[in-house]
Formats: structure tokens, sequence, C-alpha cells
């Protein structure tokens, strides 16, 4: 079992990692470029803790347990003896690369090393290390402690040892993975995406309101939340950065991005992050809305970690 | 024959070495020889406490991420020149293990052997919390001491003799068949201790006599005794029923989960963990799960400690009461666990009013003993009242000792 594991780049899915890791019982080590960065993630995961104790969902003394086992760092040498390391770096091929550049000359030649892409090739990244073999992809859904799912993404040299023991990584970290291979979008993001965009054309053209293409998903399919506020949860310059990718990779009008999404974006309307998208939300990220009825969520609970 | 007893949680392994046989246990010549603690396994640092019989005792905080090593340590510790009492470990002659869960498979102790291991894992699923930890203390015990038997101890078997109208739930017949949901009952090692230690107190074999007993620690269950066989407990299909505890609800109308579910938007992990570790004394409280500082609080008048407190001893009169009712009489009350030896005040309470059948607590006597054995009722009170600490390990050295004999 992996007990160490290093992280580069504590952002949202950075810390994510960090607090999932720590909570399944793994010292990590985690890299930011200076020390004010290092603080704000510990701060930001020990935000996030609070909130679960809040929700009910950890104690205190299993808060104070978990940030134990969490240490930030802004030296990659300190990444040196840890048997994985994941790359959860901007989604940009020219940082990434120069990350797994500079890791892979610190970190052991056995080591593993993860990218966290959602769009990156990972046989491009792999290019710039003298282990391609050990350089694989996992794309873990947001936000990474609430959601079970981990995709495990083959590059063109991954051995099938590391692709065994990144699986039995995410099984120990109470996440269920599933293998893809490298191609535009993955799995997960490739088929929510289309259904998002054509969430938008359906609000665009005037067939229903946004509220209720998101209430007919949710009572209809049993999605527990809809398309919309997801978009706006992801934030929807994030939408349309990966509509954009999957156009122009794979060419179909089919990932075409919807105009009303381009015109949100370009008046700042972006979601969750900016209080308004194509709902309002508070500064807490709470959906402003009318009472929903408890009685529909007590069937659909959704995902527990 | 020396016995290791093995209790494996996730962080944890406490162990003690007892010496014993079915001829010592006759003869009275058992004996503790070490005991110990390991805590924090996987944390940066792991905290372990160790004392052998008349030898200098042990305080370390090494790195220890893995049971195996913390077993390794015990066995390291127990054969130690300077701090061990045994040669090498060679001199161990059996190991009882402590097993949360053996569901409806076992009603006592067992050796295992490969199909006992096979079903003990199969009892997994009714305690993920707990078994698959009992189970891996188990795997490496056996590759670490190969050639020794190994025995089970089950939290539950004690219960086994409860009566089907007793350990099933109002629910459709075919949960139970599908999903084994009904009743089980824990803290059966202690229960049992109990019973057996109130044959002494009492003067007379466990067929004559019934018994209430009280299991109050930081988990809390009480058990009605009929003549020496469990007839009903609180805890239920798993250990959150019953009595109010520390951090743990105990009884509650099913609805307000669902209704809370729903008002709150929890999903089951967070409303498994509100059930569990924010509820109890400290939910009520808001100050703390321990009684000791409970009372503390409430003395100084703190309005929440206090509520806590008669909740509580209120719960506890109301189990006291329906066993009394249950067994036809009870002849005796037994308190243990940290709260029942050593919190006065919880006794007291908790027997309050019931005079009407024949339950009278002596004040003296009761603010008189803590932590240590005796009888608090006054002496024309028709049904004893005893503090009895608990020791769950000499009943797992006992019947390790005894199921290799053949004599369970």
């Amino acid at each position: 079992m992996i007990r160490d594991l290093g992280i580069v780049g504590a952002g949202t899915t950075g810390r994510g990692i960090a607090q999932t890791t720590a909570q399944a019982g793994i010292n990590v080590v985690f890299c930011e470029v200076s020390e004010e960065k290092v603080a704000e993630a510990i701060a930001g995961i020990t935000a996030t803790l609070d909130t679960e104790i809040e929700r009910w969902g950890l104690t205190k003394t299993e808060k104070i347990v978990i940030l134990s086992r969490i240490r930030g760092t802004t030296k990659y040498e300190e990444l040196q003896a840890v048997p994985l390391v994941i790359e959860a770096v901007g989604d940009e091929l020219e940082l990434k690369s120069d990350v797994f550049h500079a890791l892979d000359k610190v970190m052991s030649p056995e080591a593993i090393l993860v990218t966290n892409t959602s769009s990156l090739s990972i046989t491009q990244l792999a290019a710039v290390t003298n282990r391609a073999d050990r350089v694989v992809g996992m794309h873990f859904s947001l936000p990474v402690p609430k959601r079970p799912l981990v995709e495990v993404v083959r590059g063109l040299h991954t051995s099938d040892e590391t692709v065994q023991r990144v699986k039995e990584f995410a099984c120990d970290i109470k996440k269920t993975a599933i293998e893809v291979f490298e191609y535009p979008g993955f799995l997960t993001t490739r088929l929510i995406l289309p259904l998002i965009n054509e969430a938008m054309h359906v609000v665009m053209e005037g067939v229903a309101n946004a509220k209720d293409v998101d209430t007919a998903m949710v009572l209809g399919y049993n999605f527990p939340q809809g398309p919309l506020e997801l978009a706006d949860r992801v934030g929807l310059d994030e939408v349309l950065r990966w509509m954009e990718h999957l156009f122009r990779e794979l060419g179909d009008l089919k990932y075409r991005p919807c105009p009303l999404l381009r015109k949100m974006v370009r008046a700042g309307n972006l979601g969750v992050k900016t209080g308004r998208g194509f709902f309002v939300y508070d500064n807490r990220g709470r959906h402003v809305r009318e009472n929903v009825s408890g009685i529909f969520r007590i069937s659909h609970p959704g995902p527990t970690i | 024959m020396l016995v290791l007893v093995l209790n494996c949680g996730s962080s944890s392994v406490k162990f003690q070495l007892i010496r014993t046989s079915p001829e010592e246990i006759e003869a009275g010549t058992e004996k503790k020889l070490a005991r110990g603690n390991i805590e924090k396994i996987g944390m940066t640092t792991a905290i372990v406490s160790f004392q052998a019989e008349g030898r200098p005792s042990v305080k370390e905080n090494p790195v220890i991420l893995e049971h195996r090593v913390a077993i390794e340590r015990v066995l390291e510790l127990l054969s130690d020149p300077t701090v061990g009492i045994i040669k090498d470990s060679s001199e161990i002659g059996a190991v009882g293990h402590r097993v949360v869960h053996g569901g409806e498979k076992f009603s006592k102790s067992q050796v295992i052997t490969d199909e006992v291991y096979r079903r003990i894992v199969e009892c997994c699923e009714l305690a993920p919390l707990h078994n698959p930890h009992n189970v891996r203390g188990y795997e490496i015990a056996r590759e670490l001491l190969p050639d020794v038997p190994h025995v089970a101890v089950f939290d539950t078997a004690f219960h086994q003799t409860i009566p089907e109208y007793a350990y099933l739930y109002g629910l459709p017949m075919i949960f139970y068949r599908r999903h084994g949901i009904r009743r089980y009952g824990f803290h059966g090692t202690s229960h049992r201790y109990l019973t057996y230690r109130m044959q002494q107190l009492l003067g007379r074999p466990q067929s004559e006599f019934n018994l209430i007993t009280c299991h109050l620690g930081n988990g809390c269950s009480i058990a009605a005794v009929l003549r020496g066989h469990s007839i009903d407990t609180s805890m239920g299909f798993t250990p959150l029923e019953g009595l109010l505890m520390g951090t743990r609800s105990g009884d509650l109308d099913p609805a307000i989960i669902l209704h809370i579910m729903a008002k709150e938007e929890l999903t089951l992990h967070e409303a498994n963990t509100l059930l569990n570790k924010h509820s109890g004394l400290i939910g009520i409280s808001g100050v703390s799960n321990d009684m000791r500082e409970l009372v503390k609080e409430a003395q100084n008048g703190s309005k929440g400690a206090q509520t806590a407190i008669e909740m509580f001893c209120y719960r506890l009169k109301k189990y006291i009461s329906a066993y009394h009712g249950v067994l036809g009489g009870a002849d005796a009350v037994a308190f243990t666990g940290g709260i029942g030896e050593n919190s006065p005040l919880v006794r007291e309470l908790s027997c309050k009013g019931l005079e009407c059948l024949g339950i009278i607590v002596d004040r003296e006597r009761n603010e008189k003993l803590n932590g240590s054995e005796g009888r608090i009722s006054t002496d024309d009170s028709r049904v004893g009242v005893y503090v009895v600490p608990t020791d769950e390990e000499i009943v797992i050295a006992r019947d390790t000792a005894n199921a290799i004999a053949g004599k369970l």
C-alpha cells in the first residue's frame, strides 16, 4: 500500500486530493510555488474540514488527525522519497511539461508520476520524462472528497503494472477506478459536455427555462443536480474552454459551443465563482432558490464517500 | 498455558499475556503476566505502553505504520530480556482473539480452523468497521505464531440465546432473511464476565439467579440475563441502539433521521457520522462525551451537562425497569465500564425511584465505591446492586484455554 504521497499544485483539485488521501491514512507532502500559497492551501483544507464538521460528516479529533498528515513545501526535492506524485497544476501543456520535467529529475526512478489532466495527452507529457512507462493520468471528479470516481488514463507507453498500482491506490483512497485510453475528453468529460451544451441550446431556443431544464433532469432522470447547475459549479469559462478543446481536437459539430455559453462568459457570468450563471448563488456557493421539496432528496441522497 | 489475548482495532492493538488452563481456572491460580497497548498505528508516531509483572514499565513513541509491525513489537516486548516476561515467543501456548461480530454463525468461542476463518470473514459485512481489523490481527498473528492454536471470542456470542421474539425488528421478515437484520447485541464478553463474577458475589450458581448487567463505557449496553443466559440486550443490529452513549444517540424514532436527512440534505455518510459521533452526551451537552467532565460542568451550572446526565440516567432507569419485568424479577443489578465503575452519581440517579421494584441504593456505600468491586444496595434491598470492574481479557483467555481443551 502507498503510505506517502506527493502532490504538486494545491488549487481546488490538489487540496481535494490531499484531503481525501490524508483521510484514508496516507501522509501527504504537497508542493506550491510560495510559502503564501502553502499557507493558503492549508487554510483552505482546514476550512473545508470545518464545513464537513458543520455538516456532521467529521469530528474535531478526526480533523486534527487528517491535518497532521498533510505538509506543504516549496521544494520539489522534498518529493524525492515518495513512491507516487500527483501533478495537479493548471491544465496547460507547457506548465505541466515543466513540472513533469522537474519532477522526473528529483523523483526516484521507480516512482510513478501521475497527472490530473482532464484533456491533455498523457503520451505527450510522458515524452518530457525518462519514465514514460510510469506516467499515467488520474482524472478525479470534483469535489474530490465527495465523488467516488476516478478515471485512470493510459498513455501510449503506460505499463500494465503502473495502471495496476494506480488502480490499487484508487481503491485504498476509496475511489472506484475506471480505465480509459487517452483520447480527447476521456470518458466523463466527453459524455457530460454535450449534455450541458444541449441544455443551453434548449434554454437559448426558448424551449424551456433554466430551472425547468434542471428540474426535468433531476426528477426525470434521477440526476443529483441538473446540467445547468453543474455547469455553474464547474465554471462556465471552464465549460467553454473544454467545448472548444473537444471541437478543435475532434472537429465534430456536436462539440460546437452553444452561443449562449459564449455570451454568458463574455458577460462575466461564470457561475458559482461569480455568484451568477444560469442561477444565482450566495457567497458560500449555495443555490439561492425557492425551497426545493426535501422529500425527493431522501430517495436520491447522491453518492457518498 | 500462556495465552496471548489480542484485541486489534482500526489503529490500535491491546494485549495481555495470561497464564491459565482448565485446571488453573478450577484452582484459582490464573495470573496476568503482562499487559500493553499500542495506539495510533499508522500515524506520525504511535504510542506504546507495556508493563510486565515485576518488570520496569515501558512507554515509547516509535513509528508503527502497520498492524504487522505492531504485533511483532508485542512479541518483542514480551520476550525482551529487561522488560519482558518470557524467554521467547515459543512459550506462548495459544492466542485468543477478540472478534466483534460473529453473526448467527457463532454462539460460543471457537478454535479458528480454515472453516471458522471463512465464516468470520463472512461476518465482515455485518461489522465493516470492526471485523476486518480483528481478521487482519488474526492473519498476522497466525503467520507470526503458526504452531499454536488461535481462538476467536465473539462480542455477539453471549447474546445468541436471545429468543426470536426479542431479536426481531418490526420490519418485513424478508429483511431478516435477506440481510440478517436482527438484534445481535454487543459487549457480550463483558456481560458474561459480570454473570460469572456475580456467581461468586452472590454465592450461588448462575442457574439460580437473574441479573441485569449494565456496561457503561464509551459505548453503553444493558442485558437481561436469565439464569446465566442473555435474553435481551439494548444494542441491536449495530452498537447504535439502546442507551444514550458518549457520542451515539441510542434509541431514536427512525423517522427522525429521514426527516433530518431531507431537511439538511445530508448524505448517508453525514447522517451516519451525525448519529455515531456527534450525538449522545457530546451532542446534548455541547461540552464533552466524558461523564467525569460532565459531572464537573453540571456542578458549575452547565445546563447542557445537567440535561445530558439526566437523560443518560433516565434512559438507563427505563431499561433497568423493563428488564426487571422481562426477567420476571431480577436478583441483582451489576454496573461496570468506565462510567459504571466510577460514577456514583449515575448509579444513584438510574436507580432512584426504583424502590417499588425492590432496588434500593445505599448512599454511603455507593459514594465510597470508586473503581472497585462491591455491593452498593442497602441490606434490605430485595435486589442486590453491585459494582463489578469488568475483565474481558480474562474471559478471552479462559475461553481460549477451554476451547483448546474441548471444554466449552
